[in-house]
């Protein structure tokens, strides 16, 4: 722990140096050079929420700020990073790092370049029940079912609390859309906690069909254990419970996450969300690169815009209007001065 | 210039509505269902081992078209499937399916009668069949997975919604296609309306109406796909996880295996579809006639198949006389 006392001060004078640097730059050009000469920048459409709401947000600074043609591209999430690999699309806003292996052989091949941290504190994922499971619900009448479950631990008593319609003798964890990178984590999971002889994870085929799963089940007041990851409209949406897991343990996670049998326990380490641009694009762009590694949002805040789209049904672009009027303070850290007038002036 | 109207809040409202309340009583309905047909047939299914399975089809296939050739193809198509290693995939599949496909045929038969009989329901009932069939499966998937909770269930009930209407028009059409002058000499040695139906109708229409059970079943085997996104399991499953995964050699390969069982089932219920004169013959001389016959394609009404009767165009008028 000695190292960041050091390495603290250094890395930030290095910032300062670097924010100079750019700002001169900035300064003395127009916006940005890349979207002057009429090219523009092509985003991918994310598929949840908060990508869509972050892409939106990027789309305005880029538009008022820099002066940017830009529009987005519709795609399953393995078709659009194969197009911001291959620079038909140049940037995807919000990348799960490490999570998706066409990024990750991008990044090894120096096709795409991830900048910045879009969420501070990073993502949250794991296993999770709604509060009254635990608590109770006074208001609506629910008597907490499970009162002392507070770890994966503790699911070995409950079982039959959970069980799954299909597999009468076996516990359901509703666990993550087939082909994710969560499915093998959630089998594994289930191993190293030795709830595997106990529970089986479901697999709910979409997002749609999950989130509508947990949803029905929270509108009757039913007990359900499921897989879920924030930041997301649902985890904001409604009181759940996260069930504590063992401390985070680097080796065993890897297990973990190729479904190896030796895999041991361990949560699932915090994600850091960052913004995935194309090579070529971030080499012509640098403007617009430097403005991609400051964006950055908290926890709250995001999920407030994000609930804002999915309970409101208000369209992506619109709260991220919004959030531009409503906290100029947040954004203003990070553009240029002159290009933060800019979008001033076109809020109003 | 338009009025304000919109669906969007009493549509959530009311789906919010019928979650909260009579969800318990659906995932009971739900689990009643797995619990003594799903399961059971499924795991009937996966008990018989497969070269008894693949035995016991290819004989279906072979009564049903008289061809050794098309009954070995069908069984080495089968043992295909066994060899990508997708048969417990291909079990759950079928038990689905064959559940979807029955229950289409205890809905699907009694409609297509009562609307060939009385044009007034025919025509309140025509266009809901044509909503069925346009209204993108996706918006109605959702609310019924809220109700019935995930997996098997949902998938059948939507399976069922998109697959049923073929059936329903086909058994009308041939119904009415039945021609006026049998009607009217069955009705001359005094049947009843019971007797009309069950030995003159029915019988006739049998082509047509097993053209609609062959489209039902097709249209049921199209929806594995889409009944996987709401987690139905099976050869669905495996096409699913190919896309997210960019996996596009297990994706085919699932796809395949759905492939290979559309067209046996399609061979069978075809061979069945042809009148019993024409099977028993089809070893013999009118092998030609029977080639000819299955080229000509499904929901085509199938001339050669009524050889005793001349068959005239469409005419509800005429049918109705």
């Amino acid at each position: 722990m000695k190292i960041p006392r050091y390495a603290a001060p250094v890395s930030l004078s290095l910032l300062t140096a670097s924010l100079l640097v750019g700002f001169s730059q900035t300064g003395a050009q127009p916006a940005s050079s890349y979207c002057a000469s009429g090219k523009p920048v092509k985003f991918a459409q994310v598929s949840w929420e908060s990508g869509q709401f972050t892409t939106e947000v990027m789309r305005l600074i880029l538009e008022k700020g820099y002066g940017c043609k830009t529009d987005v591209t519709t795609g399953a999430t393995n078709i659009t990073e194969t197009a911001v690999a291959s620079g038909d699309l140049h940037v995807f806003a919000e990348e799960w790092e490490g999570a998706n292996e066409i990024t990750n052989k991008g990044l090894k091949d120096g096709k795409m370049v991830l900048v910045g941290k879009t969420l501070q504190g990073g993502t949250v994922e794991g296993w999770f029940v709604p509060q009254y499971v635990v608590s109770g619900d006074a208001a609506r009448g629910i008597k907490a079912s499970a009162p002392d479950l507070k770890s994966v631990a503790d699911l070995a008593r409950y079982k039959n609390l959970f069980l799954d319609d299909e597999n009468p003798n076996m516990g359901r964890l509703l666990g993550c859309v087939s082909g994710w990178v969560c499915d093998k984590t959630n089998t594994a999971k289930l191993r190293a906690y030795k709830l595997d002889s106990m529970y089986a994870q479901y697999r709910p085929g979409s997002q749609a069909a999950l989130d509508a799963s947990v949803t029905s089940a929270v509108k009757q007041g039913k007990p359900i254990l499921f897989y879920y990851w924030g930041p997301t409209a649902l985890l904001g949406k409604y009181d759940f419970y996260q069930l504590k897991e063992p401390a985070v343990n680097a080796k065993c996670y890897e297990l973990l996450k190729a479904d190896d049998p030796a895999a041991c326990p361990s949560a699932t380490p915090s994600v850091t969300l960052r913004v995935n641009l194309n090579s070529d694009f971030a080499r012509s762009a640098p403007e617009l690169k430097m403005f991609f590694g400051k964006l950055s949002m908290s926890l709250p805040m995001l999920s407030k815009y994000v609930g804002r789209i999915t309970d409101e049904k208000i369209a992506p672009d619109v709260a991220a209007a919004e959030f531009m009027k409503a906290n100029p303070g947040v954004w203003a850290k990070w553009v240029p001065a002159t290009v933060a007038s800019k979008i001033t002036a076109s809020l109003k | 210039m338009f009025p304000n109207l919109s669906l969007v809040d009493p549509v959530n409202r009311a789906v919010d509505w019928i979650v909260t309340h009579w969800g318990g009583f659906f995932h009971a309905l739900s689990a009643d269902m797995l619990r003594y047909l799903l399961i059971p047939l499924g795991q009937g299914l996966s008990a018989v081992p497969p070269y008894i399975f693949i035995a016991l089809v290819g004989l279906l296939a072979w009564q049903a078209t008289r061809r050794w050739q098309a009954a070995l193809g069908i069984m080495a198509a089968l043992f295909l499937i066994g060899s990508f290693g997708l048969w417990p995939k291909l079990m759950l599949t079928t038990s689905l399916m064959l559940v979807s496909a029955l229950l289409s045929v205890i809905i699907g038969l009694p409609v297509g009668i009562l609307i060939a009989r009385s044009d007034r329901l025919r025509s309140v009932v025509l266009p809901v069949l044509d909503v069925m069939q346009t209204m993108p499966s996706f918006v109605y998937l959702i609310p019924v997975l809220m109700l019935f909770n995930l997996g098997q269930v949902p998938a059948i009930f939507a399976t069922v919604i998109y697959a049923i209407p073929p059936l329903i028009r086909l058994t009308d059409l041939g119904i009415r296609q039945v021609d006026g002058e049998v009607l009217e000499a069955a009705r001359a040695f005094g049947t009843t309306p019971r007797q009309l139906l069950l030995g003159v109708q029915l019988p006739l229409a049998r082509p047509s109406i097993m053209a609609g059970i062959n489209q039902t079943v097709m249209m049921a085997l199209a929806m594995v796909v889409l009944a996987s996104l709401i987690g139905a399991r099976g050869l669905g499953e495996d096409v699913l996880t190919g896309i997210n995964t960019l996996n596009v050699g297990l994706g085919l390969q699932a796809g395949l295996a759905i492939v290979i069982l559309a067209i046996v089932i399609d061979r069978i219920t075809q061979g069945f579809g042809m009148d019993g004169r024409i099977r028993r013959g089809l070893s013999g001389q009118r092998l030609k006639v029977a080639a000819g016959n299955e080229s000509a394609g499904v929901g085509v009404p199938r001339v050669a198949s009524q050889p005793l009767l001349s068959q005239k165009a469409p005419n509800p008028d005429e049918a109705q006389a």
